[in-house]
């Protein structure tokens, strides 16, 4: 028995970041807006306060705040040959499944990407010419500019608190931010975080290799600060518990103590947890969405909610996921290369050396999210020619900590036994000497690597689950070899008394272990229905009155991580909404 | 000679000041101070968010307030709080108050907690 709700101006479906921002806005413009959470309620005064929330066994090993695989998940293979399973425990990436959705665990580091990506097949067209590029190597201009994002990636950034130093404000270059980035109207809203010993180390050693160092841009507030919409900020504890856990100071950009309260004060706003929802409905002419159908997972119970505009805010995958069961859009075919749902799944790669200095104290478990340098020589910096090397993107090299758990964190030098009590003395040996220097690189879209609907698993709804064919190519392995390499220069040049160095992954890649949550792709935004699923405003091409906003609108992954441009777009989007839509309902971009 | 033990003067006055309640804090610098405390402390009435409302606090014992979930630390300790032990406190939480839940390294400077603590004594009425 499915019961039919009382229509609405807005559903939102997801209420994290984007389905924040988008909620807080469109209620503001006087729009009748309901939002519809998986997870539950919990608030940083109830839920994440000391000393419940510095608990590694609740929030790192059991998940917490994250998405339940017993419910939902993905079945992963590497290639179509494979026979692809379900993932039946998270590891390589967390989506979070409570009210702030990941953007309560994740560490706070936010980038600007810019017309390097935004305009990525002209660029390197351009530069290296056409045969640059290699056949399978799907990626395209995304039909946006960073001109165009700029007001917005600066209106995220004084929301979120974010932490940093400007390397270019008007094409001046400032000493001591990022020399790559590309043009900003003004500073971060915030100075640098207090720097750590790792990260002075790396500094020093980046400066003298020829780098430019700077310190890496965090959600992280460095000190008390109120946004522009009367939020409050206490400044960063550096208690060390940052990624994968609430912050017990209310120091780190969240959405739930930014936009989603100010949307709560809002009369126009509802909002219903416990909502998962299954399908997006559509008119009987297929043009428009007319709502959602979504179950309460407490007690079962089914719902229509009809909305005059459906916004999808799930996690990237989970936006691809309705997408692909709504049957809206046409399936990508990776064989004949045709259609785009699920078309261009990226993920990110890396490589990472441990220094081990005997008499240094590092004190990891002191640190916030964003607590270390940067070097952007090889990603941002254009001036860096990929042709002898063979790769095209990037990567950022970084050294300092992010949240090594005092429990999960036990760094030992290669050759250290893995148990036992030779174990023990080396963890208790080295624990204090070790700090890391890191690579993340870009992945660019390959027509292999795909999303579609799993033919054999299903869900807790008897639904199909999303299957997931990923495996890194050349292109990535290349750069992975690069990467290791710059890592251990750097790592040489410092002297460690032990050094497990990088080293290129060449492995096929798996779903095990950790690397990051940063998916994208699979309904991507670009300038024609054909190749892509969203037009620059992430609204449906097939059906006008559907936005799906997210990292899934992305055409390849870059070494940056993707909060910034996802903040970013979930405010252009509702510009875009409030000033043209609303006025003038069908497609803001003629196709 | 004079000299120094003029400087001497200075130095004990100094060290004097660390560590104790300065009467003459600024309530407007305090404000600002203040900062620090807001993302979690009201001081409205009633105001409880992730820290307690600070709403006359100096006429309560340490963690009194019904309606807030204080660590067993706060409330074992028996402290009544008026400016001098407040000020006490934010110099350094986990020095007086082992094992409580508040969040917060200390603020360092005499001074900046003289002008918070004289700020709250009239804002916390």
């Amino acid at each position: 028995m499915t019961t039919k709700l009382k229509e609405v101006d807005v559903v939102i479906v997801g209420l994290g970041w984007t389905g924040g921002i988008l909620a807080k806005e469109l209620t503001q413009a006087g729009l009748k807006v309901v939002a519809l959470e998986r997870g539950a309620l919990r608030t940083s005064e109830n839920d994440y306060s000391l000393p419940n929330i510095r608990d590694e066994l609740r929030y790192v090993v059991r998940h917490d705040l994250m998405q339940n695989t017993a419910r939902d998940t993905i079945t992963v293979r590497n290639n179509p040959q494979q026979e692809s399973l379900p993932m039946r425990r998270l590891g390589s990436f967390l989506p979070g499944e409570v009210v702030g959705g990941s953007g309560v665990h994740w560490s706070g580091h936010t980038w600007r990407w810019t017309d390097m990506e935004f305009k990525i097949r002209s660029n390197y067209e351009e530069r290296y010419g056409k045969k640059s590029i290699p056949n399978d190597m799907t990626i395209q201009d995304w039909g946006i500019s960073y001109a165009e994002l700029e007001p917005y990636y600066d209106k995220f950034e004084y929301t979120a608190a974010v932490s940093g130093k400007a390397g270019n404000i008007g094409g001046q270059i400032q000493a001591g931010g990022n020399p790559f980035e590309a043009p900003r109207a003004r500073d971060y809203p915030l100075p640098p975080l207090t720097p750590i010993l790792a990260s002075e180390m790396f500094t020093a050693a980046a400066r003298g290799a020829g780098y430019h160092p700077f310190p890496r841009p965090s959600a992280n507030a460095s000190q008390p600060y109120t946004n522009p919409d009367g939020a409050k900020f206490g400044g960063c504890q550096y208690c060390g518990y940052c990624q994968r856990f609430g912050c017990e100071a209310n120091a780190k950009g969240s959405p739930h103590i930014t936009v989603i309260p100010i949307a709560m004060r809002n009369p126009n706003f509802e909002l219903r947890t416990h909502s998962w929802v299954t399908k997006v409905l559509k008119d009987s002419d297929g043009k428009r969405a007319s709502g959602v159908a979504y179950t309460n997972v407490l007690n079962g119970e089914e719902f229509e909610q009809p909305a005059t505009i459906v916004l999808l805010c799930a996690y990237a995958i989970n936006n691809v996921h309705l997408m692909l069961l709504s049957c809206i859009g046409t399936p990508y075919d990776p064989v004949a290369q045709k259609g785009v749902i699920g078309k261009n799944y990226c993920y990110q790669t890396g490589a990472g050396a441990t220094l081990f200095f005997e008499g240094k104290h590092f004190n990891p478990f002191m640190n916030a999210g964003g607590s270390n340098a940067t070097i952007d020589d090889f990603h941002a910096n254009w001036a860096f020619d990929r042709a002898p090397h063979d790769f095209l993107g990037g990567y950022i090299v970084a050294g300092g900590f992010n949240t090594p758990l005092p429990i999960g964190y036990r760094p030992v030098p290669s050759g250290t036994p893995q148990w036992g009590s030779d174990w023990k003395r080396a963890t208790a040996k080295w624990y204090q000497t070790a700090m890391t220097i890191n690579a993340s690189g870009s992945v660019m879209a390959n027509r292999y690597n795909c999303y579609d609907l799993d033919p054999t698993y299903r869900n807790a709804f008897g639904q199909p689950l999303m299957r997931m064919t990923f495996d890194y190519k050349d292109n990535e392995h290349k750069m992975g070899g690069h990467a290791a390499q710059t890592i251990n220069n750097l790592a040489k040049s410092m002297n460690p008394t032990r050094l497990n160095p990088a080293s290129a992954r060449t492995d096929p890649w798996t779903v095990v272990p950790y690397q990051s949550t940063h998916n994208t792709g699979g309904t991507i935004m670009g300038t024609n229905p054909r190749d892509s699923a969203l037009n620059k405003y992430l609204q449906s091409w097939d059906c006008h009155n559907l936005f799906v906003i997210g990292a899934n609108a992305f055409p390849h992954n870059s070494a940056y991580n993707p909060t910034g441009p996802v903040g970013a777009l979930a405010y252009w989007t509702a510009d875009a909404i409030k000033n043209r839509y609303l006025k003038n309902p069908g497609p803001l971009v003629q196709a | 000679m004079i000299e120094t033990k003029r400087a001497t003067m200075v130095l004990i006055m100094t060290l004097l000041t660390v560590g104790t309640a300065r009467a003459d804090g600024d309530p407007v610098r305090g404000e600002t101070r203040f900062q620090e405390c807001a993302a979690c402390h009201k001081l409205a009435a009633d105001a409880n968010e992730i820290g307690p409302s600070l709403h006359g606090v100096f006429t309560r014992k340490a963690g009194e307030l019904a309606d807030f979930r204080f660590s067993p630390a706060m409330k074992r300790s028996g402290i009544v709080w008026t400016p001098e032990t407040l000020e006490k406190y934010i110099a350094d939480p986990q020095g007086m108050v082992p094992a409580n839940r508040m969040p917060y390294a200390g603020m360092t400077s005499a001074n900046d907690r003289a002008d918070l603590i004289a700020y709250l004594v009239q804002a916390t009425k």
